[in-house]
């Protein structure tokens, strides 16, 4: 899946990747001690992926990337208050973690070297937005309801939205330098707890990461098994997110249904896994639980639930209020979701064909049951309709494991240690959308970096753009439609 | 319209009537100690070394016989000191009545064990007269979510946590008691000591999951990645990463002051 690294001089850096992003998407730009600068490119049309190598030599300093490609802006931020590397030009280099409550003052991923100069300051700043009858609405990062913290700062002239600037970080752990120090049995545990409603898409991710560091195969069984745990997880978080949307839009009939009905697929997860978060499940070999009497009891509650889901669903987006509320709100064009290299739902909702599943291997996805599910309007209407779809498919693919699981084995192997100087790469589709792990292993075998890329990490700047020219009262439904995670982001 | 509510007659009663049931068979839940076994191997060190939160120690005893204490304050709960036991010290715990509220309670210990046979949880008599019958809630989140969709779930018609007299409301300034669930990083320090200067007095705070009692994975990081009683004095504790919705309601009501139902 991932080809031998190439590398490429700093100064050609943005011309190479232009050249490569015409026909593949970007997916992460990062670095490994703070010396050089890494760029996966996705080839999706051949399905694999590349590695760009470049040496950072002039005193941590490089020109931007930002100015030629927009999907980098981001990254190059994120890099900047990570690492300590100073993108030339780049636009705005503001702090996407750290922020004026919780503020380091070095570079945490940064590796020690002597000749690093400590003279690098942190942008917290706002955008400056003046002018006449223009108003402030700061909201969080404690919110009214049950959500992760984040503080979202409302700029508004009468009720229209004139911009959106997210403040996060607040939920920042440290998990990327973490996941550095830990033994090698302990690092599902903490891969999981990035995302907790994503937990068996970052565990998946994990495991096929270090899987491809180790050659190891799995058994057909094993696939399959995985397969249900991250379908179970993508109805699950589906249906709470629908739940939260009919919450939002006052249909509180619909919204407490689908809460029972989500019970459900909570104890399917009990009985797969144990957890009703679909926890401590996948891991490097193959899965930790395997009990045939436990896959009938699944499917007959898949059985139970399928009718009952799909008549509340058909309930809930053929309402003559749904509609009127979610048709054209939020709405975002193709253009500037490619510009912001967004994936997932909200991806599919502006008509961007991109389902990794259909592309990179994750599991069994026959390709008569997985369709793409696209919109083309790119409102929040459209997420919706794109989120149903996929809930739609889900169960499909539930059925289709359950009707066609091979018999066979499947356990964790014990590993110890990882082969020395390798790279691997786990590209997962959570239910927000494409997720990244890559691992970097050093002489003895020991992991020295491992970055995360969230789906939420591409989507967070498609709400703030989105939002624009909305009512102030439509912004919780444009949130809500968008649903991305905080922990994800923070790391 | 019609056709809603003609579903939903049809659709039976949701709630549980039975109160803080037992996870079913296939649950994990939390581990504990089956103090009829011990350890046949004194080398053995496989608990220790497994736990990816420290959360077990093994001490010794008069005798020379080795024990080993478990933490719940920092146990996520992923069955490794289970499935790898060889003399199955470690058992599954299928209860979900696991709130505490001294930190010290949630250590499970075989001298412990000897010492109070039978561990009755210290009620905070305090303020049961104010709270008894009512108990409003304000959530801070801090964490990976998992506690926060729990906290969602147990407002759900199974659960139902309204019909306990507890409901979750918007501002501070209406709370009873501060909830937090995560490991309280550094950037929400200020903002949850805000939170709590704006609550009425009197006020009792509440730590919900593993994160927000000890810090659990996160324990020991560059940002300050503690729980949440470096912050603030927590009156119950929630174990569990994250908690079932029951033992969330029952935290809930032990902070309330509900002896009956914490010494059953």
């Amino acid at each position: 899946m991932l080809n031998p690294p190439i590398i490429v001089n700093i100064n050609s850096l943005q011309e190479n990747l232009k050249a490569k992003l015409k026909d593949s998407k970007l997916g992460l730009i990062s670095s490994i001690s703070g010396q050089e600068l890494f760029t996966l490119i996705l080839n999706n049309n051949e399905g694999n992926a590349s590695l760009l190598i470049s040496n950072i030599e002039n005193n941590n300093t490089y020109s931007a990337l930002t100015p030629a490609i927009p999907q980098a802006h981001w990254f190059e931020r994120y890099l900047h208050e990570m690492f300590g590397i100073f993108p030339q030009n780049h636009p705005r280099l503001k702090s996407v973690i750290f922020n004026d409550l919780g503020i380091i003052d070095y570079p945490p991923l940064r590796s020690i070297d002597q000749n690093y100069q400590h003279n690098f300051q942190r942008d917290t700043s706002f955008l400056n937005i003046e002018g006449n009858d223009l108003y402030i609405v700061p909201v969080g990062p404690v919110h009214a309801g049950v959500i992760e913290p984040g503080h979202f700062r409302i700029s508004c002239v009468g009720e229209n939205i004139i911009n959106l600037e997210i403040r996060l970080g607040f939920v920042h752990r440290g998990i990327e330098k973490r996941l550095t120090q830990i033994p090698l049995t302990s690092l599902r545990f903490y891969a999981e707890s990035v995302s907790s409603d994503s937990s068996s898409a970052n565990a998946l991710a994990n495991t096929l990461a270090l899987e491809q560091m180790l050659e190891l195969n799995v058994s057909e069984r094993s696939k399959y098994l995985r397969t249900l745990a991250m379908e179970i997880e993508r109805l699950s978080m589906h249906i709470c997110d629908l739940g939260g949307m009919a919450t939002d839009l006052g249909f509180n009939t619909i919204a407490m249904e689908l809460a029972r009905l989500r019970g459900q697929v909570f104890a399917m997860g009990d009985y797969l896994t144990g957890s009703r978060y679909l926890r401590n499940f996948i891991g490097i070999g193959g899965v930790r639980k395997d009990d045939d009497l436990y896959l009938s009891k699944i499917k007959s509650l898949i059985i139970n639930l399928k009718p009952k889901l799909t008549k509340v669903i058909n309930f809930f987006i053929n309402n003559q209020n749904v509609y009127q509320r979610l048709h054209n709100v939020g709405k975002l064009s193709k253009s500037l979701a490619c510009d912001f290299n967004m994936v997932g739902v909200a991806a599919r909702a502006c008509n961007i064909a991109y389902d990794t599943r259909l592309i990179y291997d994750q599991g069994i996805y026959p390709a008569t049951i997985l369709k793409l599910a696209d919109e083309s309007a790119g409102d929040a209407l459209a997420r919706t309709k794109v989120r149903i779809k996929e809930i739609i498919t889900s169960i499909a693919l539930i059925e289709n494991v359950l009707d066609n699981i091979p018999q066979g084995t499947t356990q964790l192997a014990n590993v110890k240690c990882l082969p020395a100087n390798c790279i691997g790469l786990g590209i997962v589709e959570a239910f927000r959308g494409e997720l990244i792990h890559l691992i970097f292993s050093d002489e003895n075998g020991q992991i020295k970096r491992y970055a995360i890329k969230d789906p939420s990490f591409n989507n967070w700047t498609g709400l703030a753009i989105s939002a624009r020219n909305n009512l102030l009262a439509d912004f919780p439904i444009i949130n809500k439609s968008f649903a991305l995670s905080y922990s994800g982001h923070d790391l | 319209m019609l056709d809603i509510i003609n579903y939903l007659a049809k659709q039976g009663l949701a709630t549980n009537k039975d109160l803080f049931a037992d996870l079913n068979e296939a649950c994990s839940g939390l581990p504990k100690i089956n103090y009829d076994q011990s350890c046949s191997d004194l080398s053995c060190n496989k608990c220790v070394e497994l736990c990816p939160t420290q959360a077990i120690s093994l001490t010794y005893d008069q005798d020379n016989k080795i024990s080993p204490d478990l933490n719940l304050a920092k146990c996520i709960g992923c069955s490794q000191c289970i499935d790898n036991c060889p003399d199955k010290v470690f058992v599954k715990n299928l209860n979900t009545k696991t709130a505490v509220t001294q930190i010290e309670d949630l250590v499970l210990s075989k001298a412990k064990s000897i010492a109070k046979a039978n561990i009755q949880p210290i009620v905070n008599k305090n303020f049961r007269p104010l709270f008894k019958k009512s108990l409003s809630i304000r959530v801070v989140s801090t964490g990976c979510n998992a506690c926060d969709l729990e906290i969602n779930a147990t407002l759900n018609p199974m659960f139902d946590l309204e019909r306990f007299g507890i409901n979750i409301v918007a501002s501070p300034r209406m709370a009873d008691a501060l909830l937090v669930t995560g490991p309280c990083g550094l950037a929400m320090h200020e903002a949850i000591k805000n939170t709590y200067a704006a609550m009425p007095n009197p006020k009792l705070v509440i730590a919900c999951g593993t994160c927000a009692c000890s810090g659990g994975l996160h324990y020991n990081g560059y940002f300050k990645t503690n729980g949440l009683c470096p912050l603030l004095d927590v009156d119950v504790f929630i174990p569990g990463c994250p908690p079932h919705p029951w033992s969330i309601i029952y935290g809930l009501m032990l902070a309330m002051g509900h002896e009956i139902i914490a010494a059953k």
